[in-house]
């Protein structure tokens, strides 16, 4: 890619403002629709974006005695692995601006960066909820990563490649969803627990713990924790989207079918009720179950098909 | 048991210390005693399982007189027992009954605090209404008393320790501002990880001083002010106030207004139970639920709008009697409102009952024992909860409840489920009530003629609210101002129980413990 | 035990209109009980008083009480009613009534809550003699 068109992609389209923007739009559907389950309105359409500005433009209270480096740069890092990730997933439907094999992997760790920096932004003031809240993020990290993780090799294993555009192409021609449908719905769920959507949102339960990892936060630093959430929501979707749902390979495909995902994990959100933590680690027991027997099924089939 | 038989069990059980003995009205003996009496007395009737201590009420004669009365309520069914201690006003002493009732601790700390007695041996001297920085010897309940405020640089906050909390752990603060408190309470609550080890409350913060402003407003406009204590209960105190006055006044409100009342009260409890199913959902995180009932119970506001003109805060009652008639078409409006939040009803018992997710939340989580109930003295639905039933309308009936009775609804879990089905139970029973009220409305007068001036006498009201007895103490000179209201809400009893259960429960289960006891902290302060 | 039992819920409100009225640009017309601000009719009244001794808050009160004449002129704090009613139930002459569709009662100033009611001259020459703002009304 040229300097420009490496600029461009950057700072505006498809990662950069744009995944930024999206992300924003999506969280506003989320709203939106949880809030029509339940017989209310919901926010308007420039909610979530009204909320970024607002909270750019409020004074940043910093609690005394925290690590001033960790306190601006959590948020910092959070963004800046969630805005790279997207980088190596199709976005908007067109091919991801960068790819080289093995690229599933770091995405997915890049992911998980957003969420430890929430966790460890938790740690560094002695407010008790905050370390509550990070204590719960931080387990429920190590309760869905490796089932979600697990559940994408699926994909991965059957198209035969680490490359994220690869097994795009494959799952363009293949749906996954019909072949591997455990990993389908551990890959789901383990989204919505990545996400810390209800009825995973343990680690933010505002009846509980205020606002978890988060309650120290205002301004600026709220802001930009708040735009990687949005950004990991879109590339979170995009992920499953691409390896289950038939591949995306043009803009209305990204569309309708991140869309398609969210309107189910929304339904799933407003149907149940918080899961307690504690609860959350025994229920991942059966999602760790599942796709490992998924996996066993896949390498079987692999097996029987070289034979 | 009659009531006549209860009476003569009590008083041949306290004959070694009685003094004197009054009998004030049909179901009430006051027994006098002399101050060191105290603990052996309240030992015998606790420990025969005589009714429960309902009340502990201070009274203040005046500075002439130069004494201090504190009066001792121990109720069972409807008869009621009254130990009355003089005590000399420039030091009164009094010995603690907390061995034999351990929920005594909260009504001796209001009365150290509001009177000045000195209880000798109570286990908790710590304030309860008054804030940590109110001056020393000042008591707000005496005649005497006359406001001083505190000057700005001597108030200071002080946060007591944690009862059964071990020094280095974690505490967690929640209140008095916390998403999960709908009203201002703090709570400490010492954890491991996870797990609470220790817990504490500190109430007192929406205290009023409602039953001092009863004693300077004349009998009309206190009525306004005792609906005023609590928002979701507000019939229900005025309700009971009402009943008191017009017995001390010899006067009854006609029939048809105390089926009116009795109505207004049943609207009142379906509206506060569909609030608690919401709101008890919300600190599940259960929002459909919590969005969903809160819709239903907007039929039931619109409803009592339309009847008295309020959606809260009714006024519905007036000494005597009450304000508002039911046409046909209010009543046919009821009727149709009524129908459709039955049916709304019978799916949200469903959920409650059926829902894996909201039922790993809510069974097995928060169980109290019957046990548990008579030593902590708990009342209403939490204790029905536990299968311990305490319920004014069937023990002791008021105003129209002979005519239209009510039953009880009582669960055995003792878990927060059964909280949630007996609460919702109610409402199914609250239904029936009204639907049988609206089709045999008695005819006649609305009010009864009412005197300005009431009678010198004092009388006990007790009614149940929605969240369980409520307890008045009405007592008159011959003015037209009252001489002392003493207010005991159903809350109190109740939140000894959220600091003792929470022990050994995860700290994801405290806001759900606290709403199962339905706490109203405007009624707790008054 | 079931999952998503409020699922027939949610799929209903997929095809109903929320329940969530837009207020100000709908507005539910008030019940007839409705309790809102208080109106006054000076034709019929005897000065005896009863309204304003009885009010919880002392919102209301006769500032001018000349029985011969039959002057009256009522002061209404409409920051202090608590909309209880009592006085409409105290007034034997039903001079006292509160307006079910006068409940929108926000102000920007402070004078809009003090209103003298009375025949128009004699508020005029009760405010001309009293040293005191307010706003005359009727």
């Amino acid at each position: 890619m040229s300097d420009l068109q490496t600029v461009v992609t950057f700072l505006f389209f498809p990662s950069g403002l744009f995944v930024m923007l999206y992300g924003m739009a999506y969280e506003w559907a989320d709203r939106k629709v949880v809030a029509r389950l339940q017989n209310r309105i919901g926010p308007r359409w420039f909610q979530p974006l009204a909320d970024m500005v607002k909270l750019l433009s409020k004074e940043e209270i910093e609690p005394a005695g925290v690590n001033r480096l960790l306190f601006v740069g959590l948020p910092l890092v959070g963004l800046a692995g969630a805005m790279t990730a997207s980088l190596y997933v199709p976005l908007a439907g067109l091919k991801p601006p960068a790819s080289f094999t093995g690229d599933l992997i770091v995405v997915l760790y890049l992911l998980s960066l957003l969420t430890i920096c929430i966790g460890l932004a938790g740690t560094i003031t002695p407010n008790r909820f905050s370390m509550i809240g990070s204590t719960r993020v931080l387990t429920q990290v190590f309760s869905y990563e490796a089932p979600f993780l697990l559940a994408l090799i699926g994909p991965a294993m059957a198209a035969g490649s680490w490359t994220i555009g690869n097994i795009n192409f494959y799952a363009s021609s293949h749906w996954l969803l019909l072949t591997q449908p455990l990993g389908f719905v551990v890959a789901l769920i383990g989204l919505m627990g990545k996400l810390e959507l209800p009825p995973f949102d343990a680690p933010e339960a505002e009846t509980e713990i205020v606002a978890g990892s988060l309650t120290e936060y205002s301004g600026r630093g709220l802001a930009l924790f708040k735009l990687g959430k949005a950004v990991e929501l879109i590339v979170g979707l995009t992920l499953v989207a691409a390896f289950f749902l038939g591949g995306i390979n043009n803009p209305l495909e990204f569309l309708l079918k991140t869309l398609g995902l969210l309107f189910v994990m929304a339904g799933i959100s407003a149907l149940m009720t918080r899961f307690r933590i504690d609860q959350v680690v025994r229920w991942w027991r059966y999602g760790a179950l599942l796709v490992l027997g998924q996996m066993l099924v896949i390498i079987a089939w692999q097996i029987w098909k070289g034979l | 048991m009659s009531t006549e038989s209860l009476l003569k069990t009590a008083q041949q059980l306290l004959t070694a210390w009685t003094l004197e003995t009054r009998a004030p009205e049909w179901n009430r003996i006051d027994i006098v005693l002399r101050p060191d009496d105290l603990p052996g007395a309240a030992a015998a009737l606790a420990g025969a399982r005589w009714g429960y201590l309902a009340a502990i009420t201070g009274l203040d004669n005046g500075p002439e007189s130069g004494v201090i009365e504190a009066l001792y309520h121990f109720c069972s069914g409807a008869a009621i027992v009254t130990l009355r201690i003089s005590l000399p006003r420039q030091q009164p002493r009094l010995p603690s009954v907390c061995q034999s009732i351990p929920s005594a601790t909260l009504y001796e700390r209001e009365l150290m605090e509001m009177f000045g007695v000195d209880i000798v041996d109570t286990p908790n001297r710590q304030r309860l209404f008054l804030p940590d920085d109110w001056q020393e010897g000042v008591y707000p309940l005496r005649k005497d008393y006359r406001p001083q405020p505190l000057p700005v640089e001597e108030r200071r906050v002080i946060r007591p320790i944690p009862e059964n909390s071990q020094p280095d752990r974690f505490t967690v603060p929640i209140g008095p501002q916390h998403p999960a408190l709908k009203e201002p309470g703090h709570f400490d609550f010492s954890v491991d990880g996870e797990v609470i080890t220790g817990a504490s409350v500190r109430l007192g913060y929406v205290h009023r001083g409602i039953e001092k402003a009863c004693e300077e407003r004349s009998w009309v406009q206190c009525q306004y002010l005792i609906e005023r204590i609590c928002g979701i209960c507000s019939h229900s105190h005025a309700y009971a106030y009402c009943l008191g006055v017009e017995r001390l006044a010899g006067v009854e409100a006609p029939p048809r207004a105390q089926a009116i009342r009795e109505l207004v009260a049943g609207l009142e409890r379906i509206h506060s139970h569909l609030l608690w199913v919401g709101v008890s959902a919300h600190e599940a995180g259960f929002d459909t639920l919590f969005m969903y009932s809160w819709r239903d119970r907007e039929t039931v506001m619109d409803l009592l709008e339309t009847f008295t003109g309020n959606r809260v805060n009714y006024s519905v009652n007036v000494l005597g009697g009450v304000k508002y008639d039911v046409t046909l078409d209010i009543a046919d409006k009821i009727r149709r409102g009524i129908n459709f939040l039955e049916e709304r009803t019978h799916h949200y018992l469903d959920v409650v009952t059926k829902d894996a997710a909201f039922l790993q939340r809510t069974r097995g989580i928060g169980v109290i024992t019957p046990a548990e109930v008579e030593r902590l003295g708990l009342i209403g639905p939490t204790a029905r909860a536990s299968g311990v039933v305490r319920d004014i309308r069937v023990e002791a009936p008021y105003g129209s409840y002979r005519s239209f009775p009510v039953s009880s609804v009582r669960e055995s879990a003792g878990d927060l489920e059964a909280k949630f089905i007996v609460r919702i139970n109610e409402l199914f029973v609250t239904y029936k009530a009204i639907q049988t009220i609206m089709d045999n409305l008695p005819e006649g007068e609305l009010t009864a003629r009412f005197p300005r001036k009431i009678p010198a006498g004092e009388t006990i009201s007790r009614v149940e609210a929605p969240r369980g007895e409520l307890f008045y103490f009405i007592k008159s000179n011959g003015s037209d101002k009252p001489e002392r209201v003493r207010v005991r809400t159903p809350s109190i009893n109740n939140f000894t129980s959220v600091v003792s259960l929470v022990v050994g429960h995860q700290l994801a289960d405290v806001p759900l413990i606290l709403a199962g006891i339905d706490p109203c902290f405007s009624c707790n302060d008054r | 035990m079931r999952m998503a039992t409020m699922l027939s819920d949610v799929i209903r409100s997929a095809w109903r209109k929320p329940v969530t009225r837009k207020y100000p640009y709908v507005v539910r017309p008030a019940p007839p009980r409705l309790r809102g601000k208080l109106i006054w009719n000076p034709e019929k009244c005897t000065g005896c008083a009863l309204c304003s001794k009885d009010c919880p808050s002392d919102a209301i009160a006769l500032v001018v009480n000349d029985k011969q004449t039959k002057t009256f002129v009522m002061r209404y704090n409409v920051d202090r009613c608590t909309f209880c009613a009592q006085c409409v139930v105290n007034c034997r002459f039903k001079c006292i009534e509160l307006m079910n569709d006068q409940w929108e009662l926000a102000a920007l100033s402070r004078e809009a809550f003090t209103i003298y009611y009375g025949r128009p001259e004699k508020v005029e020459e009760f405010l001309a003699t009293a040293a005191s703002s307010g706003q005359a009304v009727e």
